[in-house]
């Protein structure tokens, strides 16, 4: 009986530790705060979707980019982002609606730097046209991977693997 | 019993992990690359081509033999970001048809996927804005591919030169699909005034963020 117990508590322990977690950001960026964000030097792969609430294909995809990046947080150092290219002014409307219907608990940035967009699109990835959705991957700074369209979720788990 | 317990969990905890492992494995190991579209580059020679119009006749390029060029956008219903645009195409005709470039808006998205994007909501909304360009749509979506249009809106200016087509400028219409009031840089009215003007086009390709076109035979 005191066998169950410790199996019993042991697992509460671990799936609360699951849980533990700083709230997910929401928040306006403009191109170089993202930059900064997503290519960090901490051998963590960065899975960052490009996305908008109007968007269909974006909006199909976004349920198993979901499934993947919650099988993977507490696994592996990885973390995925999800980035708005919404209006500004939709962050807390369209966006706050989505991001509740969808139960994302990602980091969700919105790019508010549409001025830039010629440069920060082939910033980004020079093969980069514009059309979303779009995926990129970085690790240490470095840009592992570049999908513009959508990903399977094969395909999308396949790319992490590769680079885990 | 210590031992037994600790082995116990960490059995427990490895099948867990293992099934969370499985879960997610890759049923393929194939990895799709991205074909990056051909169509054309600064320079080329564009096709004519003939697709129907709002008022059911077809519409070719040699349609027009006083042009000196065109403003070819690719554009549709239902994409905010054509949406936020429909006036803009509008002006740049209103400003560059009588001075020999007119406006030719083609629709490439598949209307199966995209209902609003088909012919009658075509009509309709050239007829509720009061397009005066031709709205075509590209059926075959064989129009759009030999371009190397990718998203609504993208626009190809094409200038003639000894009877040819030939591409000048691909890209945004501005800098600021959100606030036509604040936009800082006019790449379309800047290439087709300085094709006017018989003066080099400064920017030649930019980008902007656009809808992607919908075709069933290709990643969406």
């Amino acid at each position: 009986m005191k066998l169950y117990a410790l199996i019993a508590f042991v697992f509460l322990l671990s799936s609360a530790a699951h849980r533990i977690k700083t709230p997910p950001v929401r928040a306006s960026v403009n191109y170089d705060q993202l930059k900064e964000i997503i290519e960090k030097n901490d051998d963590k792969l960065y899975v960052v979707n490009f996305w908008a609430t109007w968007c269909r294909p974006c909006i199909e995809e976004l349920p198993h980019f979901l499934e993947v990046s919650s099988a993977y947080e507490n696994q592996a150092p990885f973390q995925m982002i999800l980035v708005s290219l919404d209006k500004a002014e939709l962050l807390e409307t369209d966006v706050a609606q989505m991001i509740t219907k969808l139960n994302i608990d990602n980091d969700v940035y919105l790019l508010d730097d549409n001025k830039r967009m010629n440069y920060w699109i082939s910033a980004v990835d020079s093969t980069w046209s514009g059309a979303i959705p779009a995926t990129v991957f970085y690790k240490n700074g470095q840009k592992l991977h570049f999908t513009e369209g959508q990903l399977t979720k094969e395909e999308l788990t396949t790319i992490i693997q590769k680079h885990l | 019993m210590k031992n037994i317990t600790l082995l116990f969990i960490a059995i427990t905890a490895l099948t867990l992990s293992a099934f969370k492992l499985v879960d997610y494995a890759p049923s393929t190991s194939k990895t799709t690359e991205d074909v990056v579209p051909q169509g054309y580059a600064i320079g080329d020679e564009a096709s004519d081509f003939s697709l129907k119009n709002i008022d059911d006749k077809m519409v070719s390029l040699s349609n027009y033999p006083d042009a000196k060029g065109f403003i070819v956008t690719f554009t549709c219903n239902h994409c905010p970001y054509a949406v936020a645009y429909e006036q803009r195409i509008m002006d740049l005709d209103a400003k560059y048809a009588s001075l020999g470039y007119p406006v030719i808006a083609i629709s490439p998205n598949d209307p199966a996927l995209v209902p609003e994007d088909g012919m009658d909501e075509m009509k309709k909304l050239a007829s509720t804005k009061g397009y005066t360009f031709p709205y075509l749509l590209d059926e075959k979506q064989d129009v759009y591919p030999l371009f190397g249009a990718t998203k609504t809106p993208h626009i190809f200016i094409l200038h003639k030169e000894n009877g040819k087509n030939i591409v000048k400028y691909i890209g945004a219409i501005d800098n600021n699909y959100a606030n036509p009031e604040d936009v800082t840089e006019r790449y379309v009215e800047d290439a087709v005034d300085a094709l006017i003007a018989g003066t080099k086009i400064e920017v030649t390709t930019t980008k902007a963020i656009g809808c992607s076109i919908k075709d069933s035979r290709k990643k969406k």
